[in-house]
C-alpha cells in the first residue's frame, strides 16, 4: 500500500496536500519566523543584543512582570471557578442545565473590550444600577476595578467559561464504573471527589490553566481599558502604546518585545505538554452520562447560588451597558427624562464610520470563516489519513495553525505588519493599510478554531467509506466533494460560525492593522471609548452583543447534525 | 432619508455626478476631530461639493502623526488634507516641506496671529483648555492653584501630552508661566494625578464621578452640560491655553483642487457657522460663539509662542515623563 502511494506522480491528492502545507506555512509559520528573525538579529547576524537591551529597560521588565502576574493569578482563579461550576453542573441534579450552560458560556462569546466597558460602568460611581440601590461608590473615589485585582477579576470572568468547557468535556469522558465502584464501597461525595474525580481531572485542569494563562497574556481589551487607568501596564499594552505613539519607526523594538511575549506563551504551552505527558492516565470504558448526585434538600440552595452568580456576572454589566447606551449624556442617572434612543440612531444611522465598521467586520469575518471551513475539510481529511507520511505533513500544517492561535493576537499582527509592509514581490502591491491584511491575519490566527470540530468529525468517520468510493472508481476530488464534504459540512459550518463570531468581535488582531476605511467593529468601539464618547461605545456594544446572541441561537439549529461537543453549550 | 441615501452612496463607493466645473474625485482627510464632528463637517462639505467623495480617518493628533510619519517612510502618504489639533505640529510639518501653500485662501477677516504668513496652514477655531469639575464636588475651583488644595488630593484627572495635542500646548503654556512653571506640574503629581490617555478619558472620569477635577478641552463639558451632564467648565483667572485646529494641504496631495475647496469651505462663513453650531469657538471674529460659551472678550488667553514650543517640545515631554513616570 505504501509503495502504491510512492510511485504515483503528482495527483490531485498530493497536490492538494502540498498546497495546504504551503498555505499554512505562509500564513501561520513564516510571519512568526520573520518576527523572531527581526527580534533576534542585529544587522543581519544572530544577536541577543536587542533582546537583552529590551529586557534591561525598566518599563519592559515591569510590563513583563505585570503580564506574568496577572495571567498567572487569573488563570488560577479561572481554573478554580470554572472547575467548581463544571462539577456542580456535571455531577449533580440541578435543574435547567441546558440554559445554565448557555448562560455560563455567554461571557466567553462577548468581546473582552465590551466586557471591560460594561464592568467599568457597572461598578463606578456613575453606575446606574448601584445608584438605584444606593450602593454606588462615593463620588471621586478611585474606581474599584482600576487595580491589579480588578484586572485579574475581569480576566478570570472572561476565561472561566473556557475552563468550564474543558473540565465538563473531561467529566463526560469518564467511565461510570469508577464512580459506581467507589460509591458501592461506601465512599461519600467528598471522598469520591478528592480520591477519584479530581485526580482523574488532572490533565484537564492543567490544560485549563495553561489555556487561561495564554489567553490572559494576549488579552488586549481588558488589559488596555482597565490596565491603563490602573497604571498597571502589561506587555500587549506596552506594544500597542509604543507603536501607536511612535509608528513603524519603533517596529524593531516592538518586534523584540513581541518576541518576549510570544516566548512566554510558548514556554507556558511547552511546560503544559511536558507535564501532561507525565500525568496521562488512560481509562478503560465507554464515556457515559455523568453522575447526577442527588443534592436532596440542598439542591435549592445550590441552584440559588448558581443563578445569583450567573445574574451577577451577566445581568449587572449587561444592564449597566444598556442603561449607558440609553442615557442622553454620560454621568446622568437614567430616568424618564434622560432616556433617549439618540445614541443608537447615531451609531446605526448617522456615523459612516460605524456603518463601515459593521460592513467591514461582517465581510472579513464571513470570508475568513468560509475559507477556513474549506481549508479545514481538506486538512481534516489528511489529518485522519491512512498513511503516516501524509498525516505527518498535515500535522506540520496544523501545528503551525495551533501556534499562530496560541501566540497573542497582537504579536501576530506585528508579524503581519513586518511581513506585508513592503510591496509584495511579483504583484508589487502593498497589503499594509488595506482590509486584506486583516483578512489574512484572521485566517492565520483563527484557522485552529475552525479546524478543531472538523478534525473531530473526520476521526469519527469510518474509513471504509473511502474504500467503497475508491472501488467505485471515484477520484480524489470526487470523493472529497461527494462523500466527505457533505458528511463533515455540519461540523465545518459550526466551526465556521465560531470563527465568524471570534473574528467579528475581536479587537486584538485589528488594533494595529486597521486604517482609513478599514475599521473593524472592535477598533471603532475602542476608539469611541477612548475619545470620551462612552454612550456611543455602549450603544455599539449593545448591538454587537445582540448580534452575538442571535448568531449563537442560529448555531443551535445545527445541534443535531454535528459530533457531540462541537457546539460548546450543547451536549 | 437623504442622510441614509448619502451613507448608502458612501458605502457603495458610488459618486454622485458632479456639477460642471466643480471639484470632484476622492479626498482623503486625516483629522483629530471627534467622530461626530468630523462626520458633520464632511457631510456639510459634500453637500456643497457633491462630486467629491471624502474618506476620513480620526485619531488623536499624536497617533495620527505617527500614522502619517509611517506613510512618509513608506513613501505613500495617503491624506490630501490634515485637520489636526495644533499649530506646533503644523509648524514642524511646514519646516519639513510637507505642506502646500494655498495662496488663494481668503483670510482677510481673521486675526493674523492665528494664520501662517506663508499660507500653508490656517486656524479654523479656538479650542481652549481650562479646568473642568464635577458639579457634585465640594470645591469650585477658579484658579489653577486650587487644584493643589487638599480637597483635590487623588481626585484629579488630566490628559497626557504624550497622547493629546491640546494637552501638549496646555503644558507648554502653564510651564512657561512664571507663576506656575514645572513646580506646578510636580505639585499635580504629588496630588496623585495620573495623566494617561486623551481628553475623552479625562472627561469620562469626571462626568462619571470617578475623579472630580481636571484639565480638559472646553467643548466636551460645555456641550454635554447643555444636555444635563453634571460638569462645569472654568476659565481660570490665569487664563486658558488654546489650540486652533489648523487645516493644511499636504504637498503630496493627490487631489489638490478638492483639498483647496475643503480649506476654503472651512474658512468661509458657512464653515465657521458650522464650527459654532458644533459647539466650538469659531476663529472668525464675526461669527457668533455657541451657546454655553462666555463672550469672546471675556476669554483670557495665556501667552504662547508656537515656534518656541516646537523647539522645546521633546524636552518638555521628557520632563513630563520623568515627573509622572511614562
Amino acid at each position: 500500500m505504501a509503495q502504491a502511494f510512492h510511485h504515483k506522480v503528482w495527483n490531485g491528492e498530493r497536490l492538494s496536500l502540498a498546497i495546504l502545507v504551503v498555505c499554512a506555512t505562509l500564513l501561520c509559520g513564516l510571519p512568526l519566523l520573520l518576527l523572531f528573525k527581526i527580534g533576534l538579529t542585529h544587522e543581519g547576524a544572530f544577536a541577543l543584543g536587542p533582546l537583552t537591551d529590551a529586557l534591561a529597560s525598566r518599563s519592559v521588565q515591569r510590563a513583563l512582570w505585570h503580564s506574568m502576574e496577572s495571567s498567572f493569578l487569573s488563570a488560577l482563579a479561572a481554573t478554580v471557578l470554572g472547575t467548581v461550576l463544571a462539577l456542580i453542573i456535571g455531577l449533580t441534579d440541578v435543574r435547567a442545565k441546558g440554559l445554565l450552560v448557555f448562560l455560563i458560556l455567554l461571557p466567553m462569546m462577548i468581546p473582552p473590550h465590551v466586557t471591560a466597558i460594561a464592568w467599568i460602568q457597572a461598578l463606578g460611581p456613575a453606575s446606574p444600577l448601584l445608584r438605584w440601590i444606593g450602593l454606588a461608590p462615593e463620588l471621586g473615589s478611585t474606581h474599584p476595578l482600576y487595580s491589579r485585582e480588578g484586572l485579574v477579576l475581569l480576566l478570570t470572568l472572561q476565561h472561566s467559561p473556557l475552563v468550564f468547557l474543558l473540565v465538563r468535556a473531561a467529566l463526560r469522558s469518564f467511565p461510570r464504573e469508577l464512580s459506581d465502584a467507589a460509591r458501592i464501597s461506601g465512599a461519600g461525595t467528598f471522598r469520591l471527589l478528592t480520591r477519584i474525580t479530581l485526580p482523574l481531572l488532572g490533565p484537564a485542569l492543567l490544560a485549563s490553566f495553561a489555556l487561561g494563562f495564554v489567553a490572559a497574556l494576549g488579552n488586549f481589551g481588558i488589559n488596555a481599558l482597565i490596565g491603563i487607568p490602573a497604571r498597571y501596564t502589561t506587555l500587549p499594552v506596552l506594544i500597542w502604546r509604543r507603536l501607536a505613539s511612535f509608528g513603524p519607526d519603533v517596529l524593531p523594538n516592538v518586534a523584540v518585545i513581541s518576541v518576549i511575549l510570544a516566548a512566554v506563551a510558548l514556554v507556558a504551552l511547552l511546560i503544559q505538554s511536558f507535564l501532561q505527558r507525565r500525568m496521562r492516565s488512560s481509562l478503560i470504558g465507554l464515556p457515559q452520562d455523568p453522575l447526577a448526585i442527588s443534592l436532596k434538600r440542598k439542591r435549592i440552595w445550590v441552584e440559588l447560588t448558581l443563578w445569583t452568580f450567573v445574574a451577577l456576572v451577566l445581568l449587572l454589566p449587561a444592564v449597566s451597558l444598556l442603561a449607558t447606551s440609553l442615557v442622553t449624556t454620560y454621568g446622568l442617572p437614567l430616568s424618564a427624562e434622560t432616556l433617549t434612543l439618540e445614541n443608537f440612531i447615531e451609531v446605526l444611522w448617522r456615523q459612516s464610520v460605524t456603518l463601515r465598521a459593521f460592513a467591514n467586520s461582517t465581510l472579513v469575518a464571513a470570508v475568513a470563516a468560509t475559507l477556513i471551513a474549506a481549508m479545514s475539510i481538506l486538512l481534516g481529511y489528511f489529518l485522519s489519513h491512512r498513511h503516516q507520511r501524509v498525516r505527518g505533513a498535515s500535522i506540520f500544517a496544523s501545528s503551525q495553525a495551533e501556534i499562530a492561535f496560541a501566540v497573542p493576537g497582537l504579536v501576530m499582527s506585528i508579524a503581519f505588519i513586518l511581513a506585508l509592509i513592503r510591496p509584495l514581490p511579483v504583484l508589487n502591491v502593498s497589503l499594509y493599510g488595506t482590509l486584506w491584511i486583516i483578512l489574512i491575519a484572521y485566517i492565520s490566527v483563527f484557522l485552529a478554531v475552525g479546524l478543531k470540530p472538523v478534525a473531530a468529525a473526520f476521526l469519527q468517520m469510518d474509513r471504509s467509506l473511502e474504500d467503497a468510493a475508491k472501488v467505485s472508481g471515484a477520484g480524489f476530488a470526487r470523493r472529497v466533494v461527494k462523500v466527505f464534504a457533505p458528511l463533515t459540512a455540519p461540523s465545518a459550518a459550526s466551526g465556521a460560525i465560531l470563527v465568524f463570531l471570534t473574528a467579528y468581535n475581536e479587537v486584538t488582531v485589528s488594533a494595529l492593522l486597521w486604517s482609513t476605511g478599514n475599521e473593524t467593529i472592535g477598533t471603532t468601539i475602542f476608539n469611541y471609548e477612548d475619545g470620551g464618547y462612552t454612550t456611543l461605545a455602549a450603544a455599539m456594544s449593545v448591538v454587537v452583543v445582540l448580534a452575538t446572541i442571535f448568531v449563537m441561537l442560529a448555531m443551535n439549529s445545527l445541534a443535531n447534525r454535528v459530533p457531540a461537543g462541537t457546539i460548546p453549550w450543547k451536549d | 432619508m437623504k442622510k441614509f441615501l448619502m451613507a448608502a452612496g458612501l458605502l457603495a463607493g458610488a459618486t454622485v455626478s458632479a456639477f460642471a466645473g466643480d471639484v470632484s474625485g476622492k479626498l482623503v482627510l486625516y483629522t483629530s476631530q471627534p467622530n461626530k464632528d468630523a462626520q458633520a463637517t464632511v457631510d456639510a462639505f459634500t453637500a456643497k461639493h457633491p462630486g467629491v467623495e471624502v474618506e476620513w480617518v480620526r485619531d488623536g493628533t499624536t497617533k495620527m502623526m505617527a500614522k502619517l510619519r509611517a506613510e512618509f517612510e513608506a513613501g505613500s502618504p495617503k491624506p490630501d488634507v490634515l485637520l489636526i489639533a495644533d499649530m506646533v505640529t503644523m509648524e514642524g510639518l511646514k519646516k519639513e516641506g510637507r505642506l502646500m501653500a494655498h495662496d488663494g485662501a481668503d483670510i482677510s477677516a481673521y486675526d493674523p496671529a492665528l494664520m501662517d504668513a506663508e499660507k500653508t496652514y490656517f486656524s479654523t477655531k479656538l479650542i481652549t483648555s481650562g479646568i473642568v469639575y464635577n458639579t457634585n464636588a465640594p470645591m469650585k475651583p477658579s484658579s489653577y492653584k486650587d487644584l493643589l488644595k487638599a480637597e483635590a488630593k487623588d481626585k484629579l484627572a488630566m490628559p497626557s501630552p504624550l497622547t493629546s495635542g491640546a494637552a501638549t500646548i496646555h503644558m507648554a503654556a502653564l510651564t512657561s508661566n512664571p507663576d506656575l512653571g514645572w513646580a506646578y506640574y510636580e505639585g499635580l503629581a504629588d496630588q496623585g494625578a495620573n495623566p494617561k490617555g486623551g481628553n475623552g478619558g479625562t472627561y469620562k472620569a469626571i462626568a462619571g464621578g470617578e475623579k472630580l477635577y481636571g484639565f480638559v478641552v472646553d467643548f466636551l463639558p460645555i456641550r454635554e452640560k447643555l444636555k444635563g451632564a453634571p460638569v462645569e467648565f472654568v476659565f481660570p483667572e490665569e487664563g486658558v491655553s488654546a489650540v486652533t485646529e489648523p487645516v493644511a494641504i499636504l504637498s503630496t496631495a493627490q487631489n489638490p483642487d478638492a483639498a483647496k475647496a475643503f480649506v476654503d469651505f472651512l474658512l468661509s462663513e458657512d464653515g465657521q457657522k458650522l464650527a459654532s453650531s458644533q459647539g466650538y469657538l469659531p476663529a472668525h471674529p464675526a461669527v457668533a460663539a455657541p451657546e454655553g460659551f462666555p463672550a469672546r472678550d471675556q476669554i483670557k488667553l495665556m501667552d504662547f509662542d508656537p515656534a518656541k514650543a516646537l523647539e522645546q517640545d521633546t524636552a518638555n515631554k521628557m520632563k513630563f515623563s520623568e515627573i509622572f513616570g511614562g
